[in-house]
C-alpha cells in the first residue's frame, strides 16, 4: 500500500492519459500493421536461407544430407512469423532438399530410393509447423488472459484506493464532528478575551482622565488572545487539511501535545483526565504529520469513548511515546474502561466493524493502514490493571523505504 | 453602591479571566480572579456583598456540581454563568438552582455587568437579612422557656384568656409575660411579633 492509497488519489486523469497512448499508437499500428506480414514472411525466407547455408557448409562432413537446420527453420518460422510463414518455410524446405541434397543431386527429380527419405522429412517438416503454431497460439493467448487480468487488477487497485481516500476523508470528517464543541470551546475562549478586552479598553480610554496605561494592557491581551485563537485554528488546518500526502521529519511528540490541546475541553466535558507522558528528545520521523496525528486522534477519542460507563473519578487516559533510533517510535495510549475481549483485539482493526452503540467502524481501519503504509503495526491489547491499550510504532526510517 | 462589592471570576481560562476582571475594573467593580473553585473555597467568601462569575466547563468539577456544593455547604453566594457553548436546558438547570445570569461567551459588557450588579444587589439583601436574623436570634435567646411559650401561643393568634387556661396561669400573669416578650423582642406591635416568629420558624427549618 503506497501512501497515496489513502488520502485523495492523485487527480490523473486515466482517460487522457489512455487517449494520449492509443493517438500514439495510432500510426505505429498502422505501419506495423502494413509491415507485419512482410516481415514475418521475410523471416521465413532467412530462417530457411541461414539453415540452407549451414547445410551446404556442413554436408561435406556427414556421409549423408544433414537436414535438421531446415527443421530448426520450419520450427521457428512458425513459432515467430505464425502458420502461414511456418508453411513457406516447409515449402522453401523441401524445395531446397529437393533440389541440392536428395540425390540425384541439383534436380528435382528424386531417385527411388530417397523417396521414403525425402517424404520423411516433408512429413516431419509439417508436423513441426503445426506443432510449433499451435504452441504459439497457446501461449499468446495465455498472455493476452495474463494481460487482461493485470488491466482488471489494476482497475480494481485503482477503485480500491479512491474508495479507501474518501473512507479516510469521511473518518477525518467524523472526528471533526467529534472535535467540534471543543473547538468551538478552543476558539471561543480566547475570542471571548479580544471581545471582553477591547470594551475592557473602550472604558478606560473614555474615563476621565483616560487611563492610558491600563489601555495599553487591554490591547496587548488583545494581541495575545488573538494569536491564540489564530494558532488554534492553523492546528485544525492541520489535522484536516486536504491535498497530496506529504512527508516530512517531525516529532510525534509535537503531534500528540497539539492534540492534547485540542481535545482538552472534549476531555473536560467528558470529565475524562488526560495525561501525557513524553519522552524527552524523541528522535524525528519522517511521516505524514496529517494522517499519523489523524491515528492519535482516533487512539484517543475511542479510550474516552471506552470510558464512558466508567465512574467519573476513574476516567484517566494515558498518552506515552517512547522510542530509539534503532526500534522505531512507540506512540501508546491508555485507558482505564471497560476493556476489550481478548478475541476482539484484532478484529477492531477490521473495517465495519465497531464496538460502539453508533460507531461505522471506520477510523481502526484507517488508522491501521496509515501506519502501515509508513511500515509500522498497530495493537491493542487489554491493560492488566483493566482497561485498554493501543499502541502503534512506527520505524525511525519508515520515510526512506518506499520513497 | 457598588464600591463595596467584590466580584469573583472562576475561569481555568487565563484568557477569559484577566479579561472578564479588567473589564469589571474598568467599571471601578473590585474583581478577584481565580483559576480553579479549590482556589476560591479555600478563600471563602468575604461578609461584604459580593457575586461569582463562574465558568460552567471546569476541570474536574464542572459549575453546576460547584453550585450545587455550595449550597450543600451553606454557602450563599449569587453565581453568573459564563459558557462558552450554552445548551437551554443546563442554562434552566442553572438558573433553577438559583444562578442570577447565564452569558454565552463572547457575552457584551452590557449583559454581563447587568447581571453582576444584580447579583451583588441580591447578595447585600441577602447579607441585610442574615444580619438581622442573627440579632433576632440573640434577642430570641434571651428569653425564658415560658416566655417563648407564650410567644409561641401569641403568634397563633391565641388571646390572653386562652393561653392562661392552656398553661394553667392566671390571665395577669401571661399580660406580664407577654408584656417581657414584647420588650425583650424589640417588637413595637403584634403583627410585627408574628413576622418574627415566623422567620425564626423558618431559619430553624432551613
Amino acid at each position: 500500500m503506497t501512501p497515496a492509497a489513502l488520502t485523495y488519489p492523485k487527480t490523473f486523469d486515466r482517460n487522457t492519459d489512455a487517449a494520449a497512448r492509443s493517438i500514439s499508437m495510432g500510426w505505429r499500428a498502422t505501419v506495423w500493421h502494413m509491415l507485419r506480414p512482410v516481415a514475418a514472411y521475410g523471416a521465413a525466407v532467412s530462417f530457411v536461407g541461414i539453415s540452407f547455408i549451414l547445410t551446404f557448409l556442413l554436408q561435406r562432413f556427414f556421409p549423408y544430407p544433414f537436414l535438421f537446420f531446415f527443421f530448426g527453420a520450419v520450427v521457428a518460422s512458425a513459432w515467430f512469423s505464425g502458420t502461414g510463414p511456418g508453411f513457406l518455410s516447409v515449402v522453401l524446405s523441401t524445395v531446397l532438399v529437393d533440389y541440392f541434397f536428395v540425390p540425384p543431386f541439383n534436380s528435382f527429380s528424386i531417385t527411388p530410393s530417397a523417396e521414403a527419405y525425402f517424404g520423411a522429412f516433408v512429413v516431419c517438416a509439417l508436423i513441426a509447423t503445426w506443432v510449433s503454431s499451435s504452441k504459439k497460439k497457446t501461449e499468446q493467448a495465455l498472455l493476452q488472459a495474463r494481460d487482461e487480468l493485470e488491466q482488471r487488477v489494476s482497475e480494481r487497485t485503482a477503485a480500491l484506493m479512491r474508495t479507501q481516500g474518501e473512507l479516510a476523508h469521511l473518518s477525518r470528517m467524523l472526528s471533526m464532528a467529534e472535535l467540534t464543541a471543543s473547538v468551538v470551546h478552543e476558539i471561543g475562549q480566547p475570542l471571548t478575551g479580544v471581545v471582553t478586552n477591547g470594551q475592557a479598553c473602550l472604558e478606560w480610554l473614555s474615563a476621565s482622565p483616560p487611563n492610558a496605561e491600563k489601555a495599553r494592557r487591554s490591547a496587548e491581551s488583545i494581541v495575545r488572545d488573538g494569536t491564540r485563537a489564530g494558532a488554534v485554528l492553523n492546528r485544525i488546518r492541520a489535522l484536516f487539511q486536504k491535498g497530496r500526502p506529504e512527508k516530512e521529519w517531525v516529532n510525534l511528540n509535537d503531534l500528540v501535545e497539539g492534540l492534547m490541546i485540542l481535545l482538552r475541553d472534549e476531555a473536560r466535558r467528558r470529565q475524562v483526565r488526560l495525561h501525557a507522558h513524553l519522552e524527552a528528545d524523541l528522535p524525528q520521523v519522517r511521516v505524514d504529520s496529517v494522517q499519523l496525528q489523524q491515528v492519535i486522534l482516533n487512539l484517543m477519542v475511542n479510550a474516552m469513548d471506552a470510558m464512558n460507563d466508567s465512574p467519573a473519578e476513574e476516567r484517566r487516559v494515558l498518552v506515552a511515546s517512547r522510542g530509539t533510533r534503532h526500534k522505531g517510535i512507540v506512540i501508546r495510549v491508555e485507558d482505564c474502561g471497560q476493556g476489550l475481549a481478548p478475541e476482539l483485539c484484532e478484529k477492531i482493526f477490521e473495517p465495519f466493524f465497531s464496538t460502539k452503540p453508533h460507531g461505522i467502524g471506520v477510523g481502526l481501519s484507517i488508522s491501521r493502514s496509515i501506519v502501515e503504509s509508513h511500515n509500522g503495526q498497530i495493537r491493542a491489547f487489554p491493560r492488566p490493571e483493566g482497561g485498554t491499550v493501543a499502541e502503534f510504532t512506527i520505524p525511525v526510517f519508515a520515510g526512506e523505504i518506499d520513497d | 453602591m457598588t464600591e463595596n462589592g467584590v466580584v469573583f471570576v472562576i475561569d481555568d481560562d487565563e484568557s477569559v479571566r484577566d479579561a472578564v476582571t479588567n473589564l469589571l475594573e474598568s467599571v471601578h467593580i473590585r474583581a478577584h480572579a481565580f483559576a480553579s473553585t479549590e482556589e476560591f473555597f479555600r478563600r471563602g467568601r468575604p461578609d461584604t456583598s459580593c457575586c461569582l462569575v463562574l465558568d460552567l466547563q471546569l476541570p474536574g468539577t464542572t459549575g453546576l456540581q460547584f453550585q450545587q456544593s455550595l449550597q450543600r455547604a451553606g454557602i450563599q453566594i449569587p453565581i453568573v454563568f459564563i459558557t462558552a457553548y450554552g445548551d437551554v436546558p443546563t442554562a434552566m438547570r442553572a438558573v433553577k438552582a438559583g444562578a442570577i445570569e447565564f452569558l454565552t461567551k463572547p457575552f457584551q459588557k452590557e449583559d454581563l455587568l447587568s447581571a453582576v450588579y444584580r447579583g451583588l444587589e441580591a447578595d447585600r439583601v441577602f447579607l441585610h437579612e442574615r444580619t438581622e436574623n442573627a440579632s433576632l436570634h440573640e434577642r430570641f435567646s434571651e428569653l425564658t422557656n415560658r416566655e417563648i411559650e407564650v410567644m409561641g401561643l401569641v403568634s397563633d393568634g391565641l388571646s390572653n384568656k386562652e393561653i392562661a387556661w392552656k398553661l394553667d396561669l392566671s390571665e395577669p400573669t401571661v399580660k406580664i409575660h407577654r408584656s417581657r416578650v414584647m420588650q425583650k423582642m424589640q417588637a413595637g406591635s403584634l403583627p410585627e411579633l408574628v413576622r418574627m416568629s415566623d422567620r425564626l420558624k423558618s431559619a430553624s427549618r432551613a
